[in-house]
């Protein structure tokens, strides 16, 4: 096999001798090992290997891609061919372009092998733990993979990045049962560059196991009110979900988004400040090139409510007149704040825990509506049960505003650094 | 076609061994508001090997089909079924065993249009929405064409070949109502390759006409009233909701897993008026959406029937959960690309029709919602389960009110099944589904207009 770097080469500057005025390639080779839990038990071990190979052209300004994922030369003629095919038959955009020159570099992060008898004993240890600290918890899928990849990033410009990468990551969906009583299933996931803790001990395993026990038996809240949520670090993400899709390129292109003129303007509360941190030893499931093809900076989307920043491709950058952002966005690290969970569960006169949300994708102008599951009730300063068929509505665009306090506790997903946030306003309804 | 001959390759199986050469091709094409933002096309393909022994898998997979890969490929996947069963021991026995031979093929005949020809098919519609709505702020029409193509051999001596396409058109239209974007979202197409779903762009403007009118009716729109409602949930809701709140309940892993339903089979969980299909590949002398004839355990698919008149009558399996539960797989186990193995998974879920009509459905509710279109929904192991709903309207005495805005409606499954009081005479596919669970894989939804009451989220 011809080594990755010389066919990402050959294959740009195929393209290129093939008509493109402008080209570019991503070569990335990737071998996964995964270690499976079903329904409790140890079930499945599953290698993968991989090849990507996704070739851009542009010609005329029209633009095409086409992926696959055979790497030998015969293949990457064809690719090629097919990608000029593609480009041409395209509408032209002016809008279009590759990568700047940049110097070349590599980047290395993680372990090349997996220890696979490491995972197995971490999953072994994880399983005899539940039965001793969540006896009622049943883990109904759980999988920890070490991936493996090589990446090459070729373009016309002269750009030639290499990334080396490897990383663990651990996924686990469980419920609870009690007296023929069922919990709602919850799930969480962290990455991890080496196999050293327990996995119980990795991100919010042991807590959300924990809060899984204590879920089978739930009730509705009784009425509607306007309350106070606070949110879990595991269902942050959900709720950043809508800031996300609303700084990206389809709502900027699209014209759709509903800050589209809001950069250096307040959208949030001050007590929220947002990175993206792709590069930071702190995150080890990062990365190291955007799609584009540049290498990856870290940022900052919001600094004190204020934003800084959009998510914009080079295209959605051309596109809108706007600054290209300088990472593809994840990577997540949110500030701590000044106020403990503990002092945020104690301000809350009647509201929810709200820890993970399963709900309608927003509307465009951060409209939402969903049930509030594995969450609790909050009265007069504490947690007072846990809930089921309880709705939650309101306007993600008020609910940044609203944000009322920022936790000093976080939890470290390895993929991203998140704590509890508090705000106001969000509509409560029950049975 | 089948191109591949897997039958040499079976001397090297040792224990239970399913072989899967499958190759996915996916073609995208985007114009958002005129500008042709993507054009791409991807081949991903493989082999893969998942071998059994004594309750352990092992599972690997290669790009590579040339004949040494393919021999590794079963190697290593025996190998590592070798090393959990050496520490894991579980000592389960042998699968039950099966034999299908397959072959399902739905490759156009008509000679296949280049891309130059699905781009200039987007942007006609993409036009066509352009000059007849002026008043839009905003357009997305976007073309995805998957054809998944597999080949498959196991140790019991089943071979399956199938090539399943789906062509799909998604439209979304946006106006600006009081400076804030208001959307709505449709999808045109289903099964079969580009050539033999769609002919001629005009044919989409009908619907299209109607999306805008929808969507004009919800920027108007006003916010539902959160809380318990009599509703007509429209053929495509019932449809997720059998999928989603039902059908996932009754996955025999989930039930494993703890799924409320593992403690209710036999029992009554709905209406009477209720009949819920997991159809394999045929439903009421229709093919299906996502048809399956041999899964990808090698089993040939039949329908199971999960609810019959009311009552909960069995589990979604393969062949692992069939022998724990002493019953016969149907051909539920699938797999979405070459790299993963299978799972459990619904194929086309239905609802079965009844003797209402919609009309008088919508004419017997005095105060509550109509709800026409679905959109993201997720259920529980509890069958507590929630759905977005785009579109919807306000029922007052019996007649169609105000649209309503972006809203979600949820309920416990078993609970809410049991207050159906209608259910329509028509029924309808949804062929644009997808469904996560570890990976994503296409499925068919369907079912009539029911009538019902159920929690809906609003202000």
């Amino acid at each position: 096999m011809e080594e990755p770097r010389k066919i990402a080469g050959y294959a740009r500057d195929a393209l290129l001798k093939a008509g493109a005025d402008k080209a570019q390639c991503l070569l990335a080779q990737s071998a996964k090992h995964e270690m499976n839990v079903d329904a409790g038990k140890l079930s499945l071990l599953r290698t993968t290997f991989d090849t990507r190979l996704a070739l851009t052209a542009l010609d005329g300004q029209r633009k095409g891609t086409s992926a696959g994922n055979q790497s030998d030369r015969a293949a990457v003629d064809r690719a090629v061919a097919e990608c000029l095919g593609i480009a041409r038959s395209s509408q032209p955009d002016e809008a279009h372009d590759i990568a700047a020159s940049q110097p070349a570099a590599t980047f290395k992060t993680g372990d090349e092998q997996p220890d696979l008898e490491r995972m197995y004993f971490r999953l072994d240890e994880l399983l005899q733990q539940i039965q001793v600290r969540h006896p009622k918890a049943v883990l109904r899928q759980a999988y920890v993979d070490f991936t493996h990849t090589r990446s090459y990033f070729a373009n016309s410009n002269g750009v030639d990045f290499a990334t080396h990468k490897g990383v663990y990551h651990g996924v686990l969906m469980f419920s609870s049962q009690e007296d023929g009583k069922v919990s709602s299933f919850n799930y969480t996931g962290f990455a991890v560059k080496d196999l050293d803790r327990p996995l119980l001990q990795c991100g919010s395993v042991d807590t959300l196991l924990r809060q899984s026990g204590e879920q089978t038996s739930t009730r509705p809240v009784h009425g509607k009110f306007v309350g106070d949520v606070i949110i879990t670090p595991d269902c942050l993400g959900d709720t950043l979900y809508f800031l996300v899709r609303s700084l990206s390129d389809f709502a900027m292109v699209s014209g759709t988004s509903i800050y589209r003129d809001s950069l250096d303007q307040v959208i949030a509360s001050p007590q929220l400040t947002i990175h993206s941190r792709p590069v930071a030893e702190e995150i080890c499931d990062g990365y190291f090139v955007t799609g584009d093809g540049y290498a990856a900076a870290n940022s900052t989307l919001l600094d004190k409510g204020v934003l800084k920043s959009f998510l914009l491709s080079l295209y959605g950058a051309n596109k809108t007149g706007k600054t290209r952002s300088a990472n593809d966005g994840s990577a997540w690290v949110i500030e701590p704040g000044t106020t403990s969970l503990e002092d945020m569960i104690k301000s809350v006169q009647r509201g929810v825990l709200m820890a993970r949300f399963s709900g309608g994708s927003p509307s465009n102008n951060g409209d939402f509506s969903g049930v509030a599951k594995n969450s609790y009730l909050i009265e007069d300063g504490r947690i007072t049960y846990p809930l089921s068929e309880t709705m939650l509505s309101g306007n993600f665009v008020e609910l940044l505003k609203d944000i009322r306090a920022v936790s000093t506790q976080r939890i470290d997903y390895g993929q991203a650094i998140l704590p509890w946030v508090a705000a106001s306003g969000v509509t409560i309804s029950g049975k | 076609m089948p191109r591949h001959d897997l039958h040499r390759f079976s001397r090297h199986f040792s224990s239970y061994t399913e072989l899967r050469v499958q190759e996915n091709t996916n073609v995208g094409i985007t114009f958002i508001k005129g500008n042709n933002t993507g054009n791409t096309r991807s081949v991903m393909g493989g082999v893969s090997a998942r071998v059994y022994q004594d309750g352990s898998w092992g599972f690997s997979s290669s790009p590579d089909l040339d004949e040494p890969m393919v021999r590794s490929v079963i190697r290593a996947a025996t190998d590592n079924a070798t090393f959990m069963n050496s520490r894991v021991k579980k000592g389960q026995g042998n699968l039950p065993q099966v034999q299908a031979t397959g072959h399902a093929d739905f490759a156009t005949h008509k000679p296949r249009a280049s891309q130059k020809v699905l781009v200039d098919f987007v942007k006609e519609i993409d036009a066509h929405i352009a000059a007849t709505y002026p008043g839009l702020s905003s357009r997305t029409v976007s073309l995805s064409v998957t054809d998944m193509e597999k080949t498959l051999l196991t140790s019991d001596g089943s071979s399956a070949y199938s090539l399943t396409p789906r062509s799909l058109i998604y439209v979304i239209l946006t106006v600006h109502q009081d400076g804030e974007p208001v959307e709505l979202f449709e999808s045109f197409g289903g099964r079969g390759q580009f050539e033999d779903v769609f002919s001629s762009p005009s044919e989409l403007y009908e619907g299209i006409a109607r999306q805008h009118q929808h969507l004009m009716n919800k920027a108007q729109g006003v916010f539902a009233s959160a809380g318990v409602q009599m509703c007509v949930l429209d053929a495509e809701l019932a449809g997720i909701l059998a999928h989603e709140a039902i059908g996932h309940t009754a996955e025999a892993d989930l039930v494993l897993g703890g799924s409320v339903a593992g403690a209710l089979l036999e029992q009554e969980v709905a209406s009477p008026l209720v009949t819920l299909v997991d159809f394999a590949h045929t439903a009421l002398g229709s093919t299906c959406p996502v048809p399956v004839y041999v899964d990808d355990e090698g089993t040939p698919a039949e329908d199971a029937v999960v609810i019959r008149d009311g009552v909960l009558k069995t589990f979604l399996h393969n062949k692992e959960t069939a022998a724990h539960f002493g019953v016969a797989p149907a051909g539920n186990a699938r797999a979405y690309q070459f790299s993963d193995e299978p799972l459990i998974r619904m194929r086309n879920t239905a609802i079965l029709p009844g003797k209402s009509r919609l009309e008088d459905m919508i004419a017997s509710v005095d105060d509550g919602y109509y709800l026409v279109k679905p959109g993201n929904g997720q259920a529980d192991s509890t069958s507590e389960f929630m759905f977005s709903v785009p579109l919807g309207y306000e029922i007052k005495n019996g007649k169609l009110g105000r649209a309503i805005r972006e809203t979600t409606i949820s309920g416990v499954a078993f609970h809410m099944l049991k207050t159906v009081t209608m259910v329509s005479e028509d029924m309808k596919w949804m062929c644009a589904g997808m469904c996560g669970k570890k990976q994503m894989i296409p499925v068919g939804m369907g079912g009539p207009a029911i009538k019902c009451t159920i929690s809906i989220g609003g202000r």
